[in-house]
């Protein structure tokens, strides 16, 4: 059996809202195993960001608990999620959330300059990083100056560059027209294939599933389904 | 994990840059602020030398020694006497210049007119290098040695007395026997200070002729005069230690009036610009929160990221580092601008009555001391790191994802 990446154990999560306790998740076991294209697909309010979140360090279980890559996430103080955030995990995001006073390159060099990668080795990573998602030739564009889908790349390049254990994409296509859908998500399955990285990604769009090797369904914050993929689209 | 400086310094940098207005009217309130505490410190520099130079000037040095008792009765019984080959026990390039000074209460009488007054046998060579005597207009003559049995008095005596150069006075004062004498001189010069306070009081002649008036070879002060007032402290303590039997004092014990409004003067620096950096300081939180509130978003995607919070801290920290250490170099250099723009001084004569009462010449010229800038600058800085933690605390106790949804 493949290595676990992710590891959940008796997941919920209640959030108090306006005095009435909301449960978002309710005792979710979930694994994730090295190497897996995983979709987390469900209704809106089904949990499936909640878990993204969750395994992600972004947020705090009411109980059980989060492994990645075999550190408890309920054992670390807020430095110490930063840290594994910093050096494990690699996030997309729907609003593609690019520093907007940084350029493409600047961008993808973000996560490394924060690991301490030396200046020549972060952009020699970072221009090639871009080169192969396409986008070499707007290294020097500022996020105001790239279309959603071209910011979408920017995003996974800084996202995949430092090789993280885990990229967290939650509804990365949300913004994005079909075409711009289909060359991402060639482009997350190519990073799933030939880097080996593992990815988990929140979404309504069944285009994005059918991609995913891997199929968790959830509905009011339980799964209700996990399938492998009969067959992918790319 | 240290932290990435040059990271946070080129994203400061860059976000100041984002709102140009803003920021740019924030700059604009640091330079006016630093620039007029500049500013209104060196016209208080100036005001407070101008007091040290009138009090030390005012015939009392840095440091001055005096038999015990002379002050509250000045007569020639309170003296003391020195070898004539005396010199102080101090270090030479501290001096500037010193002299032994015969001072008794005397009546000065003219033809027409009797005043009281302070006859004072000097050294005049000696006391141009230490006293008023060596700044004031003379008309006439000045004294030409220890020996001259001609009288210097002010101008402003000199109309009291209805009396003018060339005529003779009287002068009756009490000898070291306790018995009256009384001499004759001619004016030699009328000497105009800068107020009228001391023209009226001081009454100039050799030393050698009212010792020799009061039958005494014995003097009643030495005074001093140093390079700088910071060092009047350790010329006392040596003073002291070669006249034990007398009284050695540095000019604020000699003027606690004027010590008084020195450091009335010293307060007021420091109030005035506490004033200013708090004013400033609200300022500067208020533009900091509203940067942070914009950028919750942002910043939650920092941390998301895995920037640490201490980062997050020190990036909007270093952000008011930036602006404030700008706004401070161009706040000094408009202070020092506008001081060197006066280097003429301010000229007050049109209040003149008033502002000798307060201590002050009729022209004030402003001082730029370097310290007194070192200390707006360190100040400054400290008032603008306190005033950036707020915002920068706040900043970072929102969690990344309750950011991000913002």
């Amino acid at each position: 059996m493949a290595e676990l990446v992710a590891n959940c154990r008796g997941l919920t999560r209640i959030y108090q809202d306006d005095a009435v306790p909301v449960q978002a998740l309710v005792d979710v076991d979930f694994d994730l195993a090295a190497g897996e294209f995983v979709s987390l697909a469900g209704p809106s309010g089904s949990g499936k960001s909640t878990l993204l979140n969750l395994i992600g360090g972004l947020d705090r279980p009411t109980s059980g608990d989060v492994c990645i890559d075999g550190v408890a996430l309920s054992t670390l103080n807020e430095a110490g999620l930063s840290d594994l955030r910093l050096n494990k995990i690699g996030f997309v995001f729907q609003a593609y959330n690019l520093i907007p006073v940084l350029s493409a390159r600047e961008n993808v060099e973000f996560i490394m300059q924060l690991q301490g990668v030396s200046a020549r080795k972060r952009r020699e990573r970072a221009v090639a990083m871009l080169d192969s998602l396409g986008i070499g030739d707007l290294a020097e564009r500022r996020p105001g100056e790239l279309s959603g889908g071209q910011q979408q790349r920017v995003a996974v390049a800084r996202a995949i560059v430092t090789h993280p254990v885990l990229l967290l994409a939650d509804e990365p296509s949300a913004n994005l027209d079909s075409k711009t859908t289909a060359e991402l998500l060639e482009l997350l399955t190519r990073i799933n294939r030939e880097h080996g990285v593992t990815i988990l990604t929140a979404t309504h769009d069944p285009v994005v599933m059918g991609y995913a090797l891997r199929h968790v369904q959830l509905r009011d914050g339980r799964i209700v389904s996990d399938e492998k993929a009969d067959s992918v689209a790319a | 994990m240290t932290l990435p400086f040059t990271l946070l310094v080129q994203l400061s940098w860059r976000n100041l840059w984002r709102h140009r207005r803003r920021n740019g009217m924030l700059l604009a309130a640091i330079l006016v602020a630093v620039g007029t505490v500049v500013f209104a410190n060196a016209v208080i520099r100036g005001y407070q030398g101008d007091m040290l130079n009138d009090a030390v000037n005012n015939l009392a040095g840095h440091v001055k020694v005096l038999a015990p008792g002379y002050r509250a009765d000045p007569s020639i019984d309170k003296s003391f006497t020195i070898a004539p080959d005396w010199q102080p026990p101090l270090d030479p390039s501290l001096v500037l210049g010193w002299t032994s000074r015969v001072r008794v209460p005397a009546v000065i009488m003219s033809e027409r007119e009797t005043r009281g007054v302070q006859l004072v046998g000097v050294d005049p060579e000696r006391e141009t290098l230490i006293s008023f005597l060596g700044e004031v207009d003379i008309i006439g003559g000045y004294l030409e040695g220890p020996a001259d049995r001609r009288v210097l008095i002010g101008k402003a005596l000199a109309e009291q007395l209805d009396t003018r150069l060339g005529r003779r006075i009287v002068m009756i004062t009490q000898g070291s026997d306790g018995l009256n004498r009384e001499a004759g001189f001619r004016i030699v010069g009328l000497y105009d200070g800068e107020g009228t306070g001391v023209e009226k009081v001081f009454v100039f002649t050799g030393r050698e002729t009212l010792q020799a008036l009061l039958d005494t070879t014995a003097i009643t002060e030495i005074s001093v005069r140093l390079i700088a007032d910071e060092y009047g402290a350790l010329a006392g303590r040596q003073l002291a230690a070669s006249f034990s039997d007398l009284e050695v004092m540095g000019w604020r014990e000699l003027q606690p009036q004027i010590a008084a409004m020195f450091a009335f003067a010293d307060a007021a620096i420091f109030i005035w610009f506490t004033i200013m950096m708090i004013a400033l300081g609200f300022g500067l939180i208020n533009t900091l929160v509203t940067a942070v509130l914009e950028r919750t978003r942002e910043l939650g995607m920092l941390r998301a990221l895995g920037m640490r919070p201490r980062a997050v801290v020190a990036q909007v920290v270093i952000e008011s580092v930036l602006i404030i250490g700008v706004g401070l170099v161009l706040g000094l250099a408009v202070g020092v601008w506008l001081v060197s723009l006066l280097d003429e001084g301010i000229d007050l004569g049109r209040w003149a009555a008033g502002v000798e009462m307060f201590g002050m010449r009729t022209v004030l010229v402003p001082r730029l001391l370097v310290a007194d800038l070192v200390l707006v600058a360190i100040m400054t800085m400290i008032f603008g790191l306190i005033a950036s933690f707020y915002p920068a605390l706040r900043a970072v106790r929102i969690k990344p994802l309750e950011a991000m949804r913002r």
